[in-house]
């Protein structure tokens, strides 16, 4: 077939693939994992992975092959709206996605299976809940043998969870650095010295980077056993959950409860926020700048897909954690610093894709946001414009304009530079993409709401 | 750093069996003297049988 491409991602594994065939996903499973592929469909494992909704589904398909050599089946996974990476998580996902990897491999291990490897590269979020995406994951187990991927999953799990739990400090720039996960060692120099006081640490830190580095080459041949195992990984569990205390106050996480602007200015956006949606036609929407989700739920409320941003990891935390209690399906809360997002990284800069290639919205919000990037992050107004247009048709914006008191407090300690930081500057820059289809003013403040149309997709 | 760089290229098995071997064995140990320390106290207050030591406990 002539429109086959295999994913810039995928090609570690020597079990299968995935590749695009038009607009469709698919995954090859090679013959030599036909074995363990057949078991995994036969034993009722698949089964009962979907039935708990820890997997994704996939059906088999016929007639589609990327590669005839060593072709054993194609299968068709459910289709992710949004593939998110782990160091666009908050605490909370990354922590529910080393949960939902230790309870898979759990059940797997009672259907005679194992997990061969413990990536959170593996996970995706659907629904506004993990689940596990890589169907060839699963191993024959061997009793005997300890679990292949403990260094693995301590490298990307456990450790980022543990310097995030100790240091007080979000780690995602830590994580997309280090894409295999963080070291050992590393971890063990990063962490506070009273960790050391903590059985866990002690065991998965400190004794398993002394054992590394006296272990050099030694291949142990002791027998193990799925006890031994069960052990373990009841172990990790329970540190894991133990981690669901966290939840320091941020400067943001109560931004809207505790506005100098008030309740009446969070009544009066919000009558215009609505007015304004149903002005809008879309089906995915960004929201930059989300906070605690606020505006996102009215958006998710009216069958919108929403990504909800915001640079803020506590913020996202609470988001993450409203999702799943109320169970809200469209909202995907992630850590994104707009003035910074992540970048293509891994091999040949195309194994984990930019965030802003992987965007496909129709609205972008922009709430209270603009005053951040000019007067923060000295981005001027023209290239702000630019910058939307280039995301999707629809704009939904809010002005903040000098007079305000969050700018005059953000001027107040740092040099005025901005004198273009008008409401005529604004409107200028924006009709460069834009035309405005409505402009109403929020009661009360100075601030001014706007809804936009682009006129060309900045390139 | 470099020396953790070649153990993931040589051999990912390697250590990391060896970490997982000495791990479970203090953990069998430890659950071991809990539920022994759980029978010597039962054993004086006279606990209802149906008590078990949370696994959780095992967490320090």
């Amino acid at each position: 077939m002539a429109d086959i491409t295999i994913h810039p991602a995928s090609f570690k594994d020597p079990s299968g693939f995935v590749f695009h065939s038009g607009e469709k996903l698919y995954r090859q499973v090679n013959l030599s994992y036909a074995k363990e592929y057949d078991l995994l469909m036969n034993s009722g494992l698949y089964t009962e992975l979907v039935r708990k909704e820890y997997l994704v589904t996939h059906k088999e398909v016929t007639g589609i092959t990327a590669l005839e050599e060593n072709w054993y089946k194609t299968i068709e996974p459910e289709n992710i709206p949004f593939i998110s990476y782990p160091y666009e998580w908050c605490f909370l996902q990354m922590r529910d996605a080393a949960l939902l990897t230790l309870s898979i491999l759990k059940i797997a291990l009672s259907f005679g299976m194992i997990i061969k490897d413990a990536t959170p590269y593996n996970i995706q979020f659907l629904k506004g809940k993990p689940v596990f995406i890589d169907t060839l994951s699963f191993d024959i187990y061997d009793p005997s043998r300890p679990w292949v991927a403990y260094r693995q999953f301590c490298n990307m799990f456990l450790f980022p969870l543990y310097l995030e739990f100790y240091l007080k400090s979000d780690i995602q720039k830590i994580m997309s650095a280090y894409l295999d996960g963080i070291p050992v060692d590393i971890t063990s120099r990063m962490l506070p010295l009273k960790s050391g006081l903590n059985l866990g640490v002690w065991l998965h830190v400190y004794l398993q980077n002394k054992v590394m580095q006296t272990a050099k080459g030694k291949n142990e041949r002791d027998e193990f056993s799925t006890k031994k195992l069960l052990n373990l990984v009841h172990h990790l569990e329970t540190i894991i959950i133990s981690f669901s205390g966290r939840e320091p106050k941020s400067e943001w996480s109560r931004y809207y409860q505790e506005t100098i602007l008030g309740k009446d200015y969070l009544n009066e956006k919000e009558k215009i926020f609505t007015w304004l949606l149903d002005k809008v036609q879309a089906n995915a929407a960004l929201d930059l700048g989300a906070n605690d989700g606020f505006f996102p739920k009215i958006a998710a409320a009216r069958k919108m897909q929403v990504i909800a941003v915001d640079y803020d990891s506590r913020s996202v935390n609470n988001l993450y954690k409203e999702v799943k209690r109320s169970g809200i399906e469209n909202i995907l809360p992630l850590v994104i610093d707009i003035s910074n997002p992540s970048p293509a990284i891994g091999f040949n800069n195309r194994e984990r894709a930019s965030f802003h290639d992987r965007i496909r919205a129709e609205l972008v919000i922009a709430l209270a946001l603009i005053h951040h990037l000019v007067i923060g992050k000295n981005i001027s107004l023209p290239v702000i414009a630019h910058y939307f247009a280039g995301i999707a048709p629809q704009l939904m914006i809010e002005w903040v304009p000098r007079e305000d008191e969050k700018v005059q407090q953000m001027l107040a300690s740092r040099k005025d530079v901005f004198q273009d930081y008008t409401e005529a500057h604004f409107e200028l820059a924006f009709k460069k993409y834009f035309t405005i289809q409505e402009k109403i003013k929020v009661t009360g403040t100075h601030r001014l709401m706007y809804l936009m149309n682009s006129i060309k997709k900045a390139l | 750093m470099i020396l953790s760089s070649i153990f993931l290229y040589v051999d990912p098995g390697s250590g990391s069996y060896l970490v997982q071997m000495i791990i479970a064995a203090i953990l069998g140990a430890l659950f071991y003297f809990k539920t022994l320390w759980w029978r010597i106290k039962s054993f004086f207050t006279r606990k209802k049988k149906d008590e078990h030591p949370g696994d959780d406990q095992l967490n320090g």
